[in-house]
């Protein structure tokens, strides 16, 4: 049905719009009313009947795809190299195709495309593999529903809802990435959030059995220190029981808080400005990185009790250290876990599988419990 | 009152504390509810005489109530969940006291738990005639192995040494509200006090007895609040009533006391610290016991001590421990009655910047730990401001491992500097406890506000209310975290802040896998933690076509861990007995009277590392309930929304 060659005045009104719709916003999604053809082809078709019978060439060409806007007739741009792979496709194809194609970016279920084409099972599969064959459509994975097959045409970017936004790869969460970004913004924050001095202290050996305070005790600890080593200084040999060899040393950070209401604490913003502009992650990655997206990363770490927001800003809690670049974090959360836990956490009733049926005369009781013995054999 | 778990707790610890009779009471009279003696002793099968003895006891520890109506009316007995549940605290009170009043002091307040109340006199008696009997009037938490518990302690009478010490002690506690004067009315459950007052009230103003129509009820709760607080004004220790010299005029019993207050020291201000030695003596008559309530305060303002040291570093620590102290004093219960309007600002129990310099330990050095506040900056040019504190380099060793001494306070007030320099460095001082103040304020907590907010006044307060609900909050991630791990807390954390959540929001909130985070909601449904509500999409309600919307109530999760909690607490203490019934050779061999007090030479090698290890065993076991007991003040005691004993 097609004719064989397009028509001079066809293709020029072809480029002239593709130009239009590639320099636009939209790109190829840019829409022409039917007044916008009409004034482009001001030159070659004078009446609406001319106009029609152009479109109609660009449409049977495939060039020009018909869509509805409000109500209104409007047309869109093909590529050129697209527009030949779909002459030569079958209707089921083309129908199929177009369905693809109106879907845009967030791309269309294999499920909905039967459904809305209403064209037997076996029939899309076949025509499906054909389009994909000819890469025009593509298989995309979408976050939200992994398990379905979803195309899309095969130009086209996937959109952040279909992709899951900066932090998915190919569907899948980037866990890497994630941490990341959140080791650096612990680092940024943390610069920004105390100042840090190095002092000595004596080497201390940590009881057991404090274990409440065993998370603060390096920090807190310091600062008494750091006043009694000035101390000793300051009234040199005077109190001799106050020397200490140099080994009985270490060198600790301290972190000193800035005085209250005096320091701008880093914004969601100042830290996304600064994740997007380190060399730190690759530039492509870094440019889609929305704000909202670090915000996310940001309530994360808030959650996970490792920045506290201070007035419009955020700052770490204190003790809270970054991972040096390419430490790999081993053993990280196990040690963690130690650290925190209260009376309750401590006894081996609190991880007992039986605890609900543990109870004098029952199957379990503290008499013949053996958590009990092994925690009393061994430390926790 | 389905507070099984609780039960169980009390239970085992009443057995521990005063025998297995008072224990069987206590079930019985809990199972049953308030009934009388004879009642109570059908219930439980044993002979009246022999429950008549064990309600003795038990009201002697407070651990029953008993109310009679009238003259001739049978008297019920009701259980105190409360002061039984308080035997498990003991252990915290005695830390406390001892951290803050010393060892003497500590000691004194072991005996009087020890006892359950006790009249100063009888406890004089124990101290200064016979230093040497104290061993015998000390009941431990353990019976059996009483001898040998107080074995393991240090000698006691080495701390009390003068009648003037010891009531010096006591008078200290008195003022700070850890004891309290005990009144026949402390031994009558609430709603039987409750329900006299109101018939005091309508004996007294509503001839008619009718109370009708909005009014009326107005005046009543009002008249009813009246006398409330007149009673417990009445029953709380005050200088003026109750002090030896002048109850001398009303209580016979007075002229017992042998030394009034020596003349020569009468210009001294009455409770001071200082003049502990001076102090007046106590009736003999009064009766104290340890207000439990105060300590519950004390060991409160102890964890919010340590949770601002956690998040702000030990300086700053010190000085919100020396604001809550001076709250503390105001502060008098937790539970206070409903504000009449809640239109009305809230008043915070506050204290002013040069309170809180005075009971700060002068050790602490302010200007180390804010960048920009302890620098030359602010320095007198002449530097005097350093160079008072330089001389004070007495003995950091308690600050350094956060440990305040407090009793050290009185005796170096201000001994070096004088005049202008005095006052300077005060005020430099001031200065700096106030940039501390500002640095807690601006923490996300909310340690403590300026008493009038927007102005610039010197007086802070202290938001209870918003302040505990954080705390329990941390409590619970706390023990979320140890038990399921770091995702798990980040999942609740989030739950708790953005509320009811589909899978895939959670999932894309936290940064997780949708499996991942199915996994960590699924283990935290079943321990009973978070939960889904079911939203169907039709009328056929399946699975496949429900929205779940996951959310974590918190005050659940707090009800939940407290009775856990409970529960674990009775299993610490009932795994003592198995304990102790393996080392049961060696316990008895140390037991017999030839070789008490003669380990040393009586045991070999080998008995005394066994002998050692039993000790080891137990103190874990104990100290790991008194640790547990801190779960539970937070949980339970802090905030006046936990309603689980108010029955």
């Amino acid at each position: 049905m097609a004719p064989l060659e397009l028509s001079a005045e066809c293709d020029e009104l072809y480029s002239t719009l593709l130009t239009a719709a590639t320099e636009s916003e939209e790109g190829l999604k840019k829409q022409f009313f039917q007044k916008d053809v009409a004034e482009v082809a001001k030159k070659t078709a004078k009446s609406v009947t001319e106009l029609l019978k152009v479109i109609q060439e660009l449409q049977n060409h495939a060039l020009l795809r018909a869509s509805r806007w409000q109500g209104s007739l409007c047309w869109s741009t093909r590529p050129r190299g697209a527009a030949e792979h779909i002459r030569v496709l079958n209707t089921n194809e083309r129908t199929l195709y177009e369905y693809v194609e109106d879907a845009h970016t967030k791309g269309i279920w294999l499920k909905d495309l039967k459904k809305r084409s209403g064209i037997e099972d076996g029939k899309v599969q076949k025509a499906m593999s054909k389009l994909e064959g000819a890469r025009l459509v593509k298989v995309i994975k979408n976050v939200r529903a992994p398990a379905q097959k979803t195309y899309m045409l095969f130009h086209l970017v996937p959109s952040d809802d279909v992709t899951g936004g900066s932090f998915f790869d190919a569907g899948d969460l980037d866990e890497v990435l994630i941490e990341e970004v959140a080791n650096l913004i612990v680092f940024h924050v943390k610069m920004a959030s105390w100042e840090e001095s190095k002092v000595r202290q004596p080497r201390r050996g940590r009881s057991p059995v404090d274990a409440d305070h065993q998370g603060d005790d390096a920090v807190a600890g310091a600062e008494t220190n750091g006043k009694k080593r000035k101390r000793t200084a300051d009234i040199e040999d005077s109190v001799p029981a106050r020397k200490h060899r140099s080994r009985d040393y270490e060198d600790i950070v301290v972190q000193l808080a800035w005085p209250a209401g005096t320091r701008e604490y880093p914004t969601a913003n100042g830290i996304h400005n600064f994740v997007t502009t380190m060399d730190a992650i690759r530039a492509s990655k870094a440019q889609q990185l929305t704000v909202a997206e670090i915000q996310g990363v940001i309530d994360m770490l808030v959650w996970d009790d490792k920045l506290e927001k201070v007035g419009a800003g955020y700052r770490t809690v204190r003790g809270i250290s970054f991972r040096p670049p390419g430490a790999v974090a081993d053993d990280e959360d196990e040690e963690d876990l130690e650290k925190v836990g209260n009376g309750l956490t401590q006894t081996p009733c609190a991880k007992c599988p039986v605890f609900d049926l543990c109870g004098e005369g029952g199957p379990v009781s503290a008499r013949n419990c053996e958590y009990f013995a092994e925690w009393l054999n061994h430390g926790t | 009152m389905a507070a099984q778990n609780l039960a169980e707790l009390c239970a085992v610890l009443i057995e521990n504390h005063v025998g297995d009779l008072a224990a069987q009471i206590f079930t019985t009279l809990s199972e049953h509810g308030r009934c009388t003696a004879t009642t109570l002793a059908g219930h439980a099968n044993i002979p009246l005489r022999r429950a008549r003895t064990g309600l003795a006891t038990l009201i002697e520890e407070q651990l029953v109530l008993h109310h009679t109506a009238e003259e001739d009316a049978p008297t019920f007995y009701t259980v105190s969940w409360r002061n039984a549940y308080n035997l498990a605290r003991h252990a915290n009170v005695i830390a406390l006291v001892t951290e803050r009043y010393g060892e003497a002091a500590g000691q004194v307040i072991k005996n009087i738990l020890q006892l359950g109340h006790a009249r100063v006199g009888d406890l004089a008696d124990a101290y200064d005639l016979a230093p040497a009997s104290q061993r015998d009037s000390g009941i431990d938490m353990d019976q059996a192995t009483g001898g040998m518990m107080n074995g393991t302690a240090k000698p006691s009478n080495q701390h009390v040494t003068s009648t003037a010490e010891f009531h010096g002690i006591l008078r200290n506690l008195l003022r700070d509200g850890i004891l309290a004067k005990v009144g026949a009315r402390s031994f009558m459950p609430v709603s039987d006090l409750q329900e006299q007052l109101q018939e005091a009230v309508i004996v007294d103003q509503f001839p008619d007895r009718k109370v009708t129509g909005p009014k009326k009820a107005r005046e009543f709760g009002a008249a009813v609040n009246e006398l409330k607080r007149r009673w417990q004004i009445d029953d709380t220790f005050s200088e003026a009533v109750d002090v030896g010299s002048r109850g001398a005029i009303k209580r016979p019993g007075d002229h017992f006391a042998p030394n009034k207050r020596a003349k020569l020291n009468g210009g001294f201000a009455n409770g001071h610290a200082i003049d502990e030695s001076s102090a007046p003596k106590l009736s003999l008559d009064l009766i104290v016991r340890v207000d439990f309530t105060r300590c519950a305060l004390g060991l409160r303002s102890r964890r919010l001590h340590q949770l601002a040291r956690r998040v702000l570093g030990n300086a700053t620590g010190a000085v919100y421990g020396a604001l809550l102290k001076c709250v503390e004093r105001k502060v008098r219960i937790i539970r206070s009655e409903p504000a009449e309007d809640p239109d009305a600002d809230k008043i915070l129990p506050s204290a002013n910047l040069n309170e809180i310099a005075e009971s700060l330990d002068r050790e602490v050095d302010l200007g180390s730990s804010i960048k920009g506040v302890g620098g030359n900056k602010h320095l007198k040019p002449n530097g005097t401001g350093m160079k008072g504190k330089k001389n004070q380099v007495v003995d950091d060793e308690f600050a350094e491992i956060g440990i305040k001494e407090e009793l050290s306070e009185s005796e170096d007030d201000e001994p070096t500097t004088n005049g202008l320099s005095s006052y300077r460095s005060h005020a430099k001082r001031v200065k700096m406890i106030e940039a501390h103040l500002m640095l807690l304020e601006e923490h996300p907590k909310g340690f403590c506000k300026r008493a009038r907010a927007g102005s610039t006044s010197t007086d802070w307060g202290i938001d209870f209310d918003d302040l505990m609900d954080g705390l329990i909050e941390a409590e619970l991630d706390d023990t979320i975290t140890a038990k399921f791990g770091k995702k798990s807390l980040r999942v609740v954390r989030m739950l708790r802040e953005r509320g009811r959540l589909e899978e895939k929001q959670v999932a894309s909130f936290a940064m997780m896998r949708v499996k991942d985070v199915r996994s960590v909601l699924t283990e935290l449904q079943s321990e009973g933690l978070a939960d889904a509500q079911e939203l169907p999409k039709d009328n056929q309600r399946q699975p496949s076509r429900t929205t779940y919307l996951w959310y974590f109530d918190t005050q659940r999760a707090q009800s939940l861990i407290l009775q856990q909690t409970y529960k674990a607490m009775a299993r610490t203490l009932q795994r003592i007995p198995v304990e102790r019934d393996r080392f049961r050779t060696i316990i008895e061999k140390a037991e017999r009277t030839d070789v008490k007090d003669h380990e040393q030479e009586k045991l070999g090698q080998g008995e005394r590392a066994y002998l050692r290890e039993w000790r080891e065993v137990e103190e874990r076991l104990l100290t790991q309930v008194a640790r547990m007991d801190e779960v539970v003040v937070i949980l339970r005691d802090c905030s006046a929304k936990d309603v689980s004993l108010d029955t």
